[in-house]
């Protein structure tokens, strides 16, 4: 199967953005959507969405749903974080005040691993994976690290910053972060001052928040990490400015020259004609594809949609989705699965919950090249081929093969043997595919087996090809045997296909 | 039934003996996928083994020359740093200029001529961006252009290409990302591997699932794409385990990641892999604040991992046939900042480590008569070293690789 690319001759700029025509919207294009909103597409709410129009969809994905919320404990120790570290450091006896340090730090990681897994289980569900796979989204452009940022609320109310973000402006997105602890400790911004103003932040500013590469001279990062000064953070945990140590003389940013501060700047980088452009195409790479559109003029025609609009982020989102450009079917099963998108559409596909382990899914996570909240540095990652390497390969098989492996109760560590108990007491016990999930498929002769299982788990774009294989290892040896059906699936679910979406 | 599959427990030991060395995968290819057939043919070792090897080490973040080889004779110096400036404890490599005191490693290498040193490294037009800079480093190109091609890339298309595609991999690296260096027009066998951790060998009978779905027909684009890397990376997964697993060495390596990564470099090379470049990272150098110990941290990791290396390729006779060097995407701004620190700047020193460098500190000394604001003039163009390493150690065309003729610098 192979389609011609998109260009503005076979397929004008003016239609491209223009919402899917209702005679396209069927089982196909409707499980596209939901599998680049979220990470999978369920046949039930395929069916659903059916019922509805594509408009209608995106919106009940994107729509103001339940947030994440933070759990007693991590409040706990955010209330206290500020007293506690003071006390700490105060201690006269150096042995004392290490070993309390120590404490703290070590109560931070564990709340950050239990704060992973709380993410991971709530992003699997199907009603937040749009709202949250949008949050990676920009994650990966306002990129913070745990390497740099230890405590745990901090991220957390980061994120959280980032989820109301999908209901703002990008502008006023952009002014929020810049006023996050998190970022401002991120990018140095907290020893940026009138007599030396830091240009971390102004830089990463304009070339990863706003503008692009190359689209600002070095005079406009100077003057603008003068602007960028009195960001202060209070107790270690609240934001706060400082009159005192903000630079309140004349800059010159973008040619334009007044007292300007931080807030100015920001708006100032959206009169630029790259902010039109720029989100955007991190916006295909991360949702559409991994190469360059065949033609800059359909990037150009959104932006300027977007810009008259405010730069309002549902737009983009409902404009983006229900596009004709987005249902093209070349860029359907083309994109490169990240790893929380193989993940949690594994979970979501198998219908298992994620491990409660937190050390098994951080570890998983990592082999596989996105390791939670620690992206390889501040551009964050790269998505599409380049998430495709020997090790990320092994680590992806790696994972199948544990979900459909018991787990060992012997096997378990103390901690690990603790929340497993936990997790069971809770009802949450189902995160391996069980043997009598599958033995209820064996009533099935092997070429309507064969004829679900590509249906369900690949694209379009695979299924011919696979399906006489298929056919042909759940005839080999014993046909109906709960093993040979196992491995296959197995066998499906690290295969190329399964890795795209 | 297809005749692609053969009995399952045949084939997997088929797969096992292979990986052991043993003839009889060969002699049954005609049942197993092609994919593997071909890996077992590269089994038979080949001429390329005794070619030169190149190792590449990243300083991710943007190094501070200034206080890696440092002009401790320089008033300038001492003015630009009030309080980063290093005099103590140094160790003097010429009259004006001395390493870091985390470096003493390296002296030992510099009294055997193993080390070069070259100052200044640079190119016009500099871009202070992590990103656009190590692209134009990896790249090699001018600071206004752009190519989809890694520098070493175009050197494993010239050179490279033509090999059966399951020979051992061109070109290795460790870490989960392949470098941009390594970025080729045509498909090349590149290999990633992690700098820890074993290779765990699947026991799972899913694998014949696996690898039968891999030997479908290629569709266009990324699933061709995934499904070479998957073939490939099968295949050299099971030879790589295999030299890890067999590797002694009586050398101490730091326990560090880059200790660590040179350490499975170094039993690669000493397994004969056909590998002719090997690329590992060190980062954390983009050291905006309090950088004083950070930096000799990371210095003296440097310093401590490529000593033993080099140590360990003496003892494995294979110090004739490697050369390492080590890049960063800029160095730092030569007055610090009011952090403690030193924001992005222009050119800094680089390394040259083997058994046939001439030794010594070569290049001119960056200008330190500046204002505040201002930055180093590079006096070597980084691409000047690319050429000597490509014309003379890879034995390239290295002006059909960089695009254009840049003067050599003399280190090999």
């Amino acid at each position: 199967m192979s389609y011609a690319k998109p260009s503005p001759e076979n397929f004008p700029v003016k239609d491209a953005w223009k919402p899917l025509p209702l005679s396209h919207w069927n089982a196909e294009t409707a499980a596209h959507l939901f599998r680049r909103m979220g990470y999978s597409a369920n046949p039930a709410r395929v069916k659903q969405a059916l019922n509805g129009t594509v408009t209608k969809t995106i919106e009940g994905a994107f729509k103001p749903t339940s947030t994440l919320p933070k759990s007693a404990e991590l409040a706990k120790y955010e209330r206290e974080y500020f007293e506690r570290s003071t006390q700490a450091a105060r201690l006269k006896d150096s042995k004392e005040r290490r070993l309390a340090q120590r404490d703290i730090r070590r109560e931070g990681e564990h709340l950050f691993r239990e704060y992973a897994v709380q993410w991971y289980r709530f992003a699997r569900d199907e009603a937040h994976a749009p709202q949250e796979k949008f949050v990676t989204f920009l994650h990966d452009i306002f990129v913070v690290e745990q390497r740099k940022i230890r405590e745990p609320f901090l991220l957390f109310n980061f994120e959280q910053t980032l989820r109301e973000g999908i209901h703002l402006k990008y502008p006023e997105l952009c002014k929020r972060v810049s006023r996050e602890p998190s970022m401002i400790r991120y990018l140095d911004l907290n020893l940026s001052s009138a007599k030396k103003p830091n240009e971390n932040f102004a830089r990463e500013l304009f070339e990863l928040f706003i503008l692009g590469e190359g689209n600002y001279t070095e005079d406009d990062i100077k003057e603008a990490a003068r602007a960028f000064t009195g960001y202060r953070i209070k107790k270690r945990t609240e934001y706060t400015h400082i009159p005192r140590i903000h630079d309140k003389s004349e800059k010159s940013v973008f040619g334009k020259k007044g007292p300007w501060d931080g807030d100015d700047v920001i708006d100032l980088a959206f009169e630029q004609p790259a902010a039109r452009t720029y989100l955007i195409q991190e916006l295909m790479k991360f949702y559409l594809t991994d190469n360059e559109l065949p033609h800059p003029d359909y990037i150009q025609a959104l932006g300027d949609l977007w810009a008259s609009n405010n730069y309002d982020l549902k737009f983009l989102i409902q404009t983006f989705f229900q596009s004709r450009l987005f249902f093209h079917p070349v860029y359907r099963g083309n994109l490169i699965k990240s790893p929380i998108q193989f993940y949690l559409g594994l979970c979501q596909d198998l219908r298992i919950d994620v491990t409660p382990f937190a050390g098994r899914t951080l570890h998983s996570m990592r082999t596989m090249g996105q390791n939670f909240y620690n992206p390889p540095n501040v551009r964050g990652w790269l998505y599409g081929q380049n998430w495709i390497n020997a090790t990320t390969i092994s680590g992806r098989r790696q994972l199948v093969d544990y979900l459909f492996t018991p787990i060992d109760e012997n096997n378990l560590n103390g901690n690990d043997q603790r929340t497993l108990k936990t997790a069971l007491e809770n009802n949450y016990a189902n995160f391996q595919v069980s043997k009598d999930r599958l033995n209820t498929l064996l009533e099935l002769e092997p070429e309507a087996l064969a004829d679900l299982l590509i249906n369900y788990f690949i694209t379009e774009l695979s299924r011919e090809n696979y399906r006489a294989t298929l056919v042909m290892l759940l005839n080999k040896g014993n046909p109906k045997n709960y093993w040979n059906l196992r491995n296959t699936i197995i066998g499906l679910l690290q295969s190329p296909a399964y890795n795209l979406c | 039934m297809n005749p692609k599959l053969p009995p399952p427990l045949t084939r997997r030991e088929f797969i096992r003996q292979s990986a052991g060395g043993g003839l009889g995968f060969l002699a049954f290819s005609s049942f197993a996928p092609a994919f593997l057939t071909r890996s077992a043919h590269a089994q038979n070792p080949g001429p390329e083994r005794d070619r030169p090897i190149l190792v590449i080490i990243q300083l991710g973040g943007g190094n501070d020359g200034l206080n890696t080889l440092i002009p401790f004779t320089d008033d300038n110096y001492f003015r630009l740093r009030p309080n980063l400036s290093i005099r103590d404890n140094i160790h003097p490599v010429e009259d004006h200029l001395a390493l870091h005191p985390a470096l003493g490693s390296f002296r030992n290498l510099l009294e055997d001529d193993n080390l070069s040193i070259i100052q200044n490294v640079g190119y016009p037009n500099p871009s202070r961006s992590h990103f656009r800079s190590t692209e134009i480093w990896e790249t090699a190109t001018d600071s206004d252009a752009y190519s989809n091609t890694g520098w070493l890339g175009r050197y494993l298309d010239n050179n490279c290409s033509g090999k059966p595609e399951d020979a051992d991999p061109s070109a290795v690296h460790i870490g989960d990302i392949i470098p941009q260096s390594y970025l080729t027009d045509e498909p090349a066998s590149i290999f990633g591997m992690r700098s820890s951790g074993s290779f765990k060998r699947r026991k799972s009978a899913s694998e014949i699932a696996y690898e039968t779905l891999l030997n479908e027909p290629h569709v266009e684009g990324s699933t061709s794409y995934l499904q070479q890397t998957m073939m490939n990376t099968l295949v050299t997964e099971r030879r790589v385990e295999k030299y890890l697993a067999q590797y002694k060495t009586q050398v101490k390596y730091p326990p560090s990641n880059l200790g660590q990564s040179l350490k499975r470099i170094a039993a690669l090379i000493h397994a004969d892999m056909e590998t002719r470049v090997y690329y590992v990272s060190q980062t954390g150098y983009d050291t905006h604040a309090n950088q004083l110990n950070k930096h000799a941290q990371l210095l003296g990791d440097l310093a401590n991992s490529m000593a033993a290396f080099q140590k360990d390729l003496k003892a494995n006779k294979r110090d004739d046939q490697v050369l390492t060097m080590t890049f960063s995407e800029f160095g730092r701004r030569a007055d610090e900042n009011g952090s403690a620190g030193t924001d992005h700047g222009t050119a800094a020193p680089l390394f040259v480590m083997g058994r046939d460098v001439k030794g010594g500190v070569l290049g001119q000394r960056p200008d330190l008569n500046l204002d505040p604001k201002e930055d180093l003039q590079y006096t070597t163009d980084f691409r000047g070293i690319y050429n000597t390493v490509l014309d003379k150690w890879l034995q390239a065309d290295a002006q059909q690789i960089l695009g254009d003729k840049f003067d050599p610098v003399p280190f090999l």
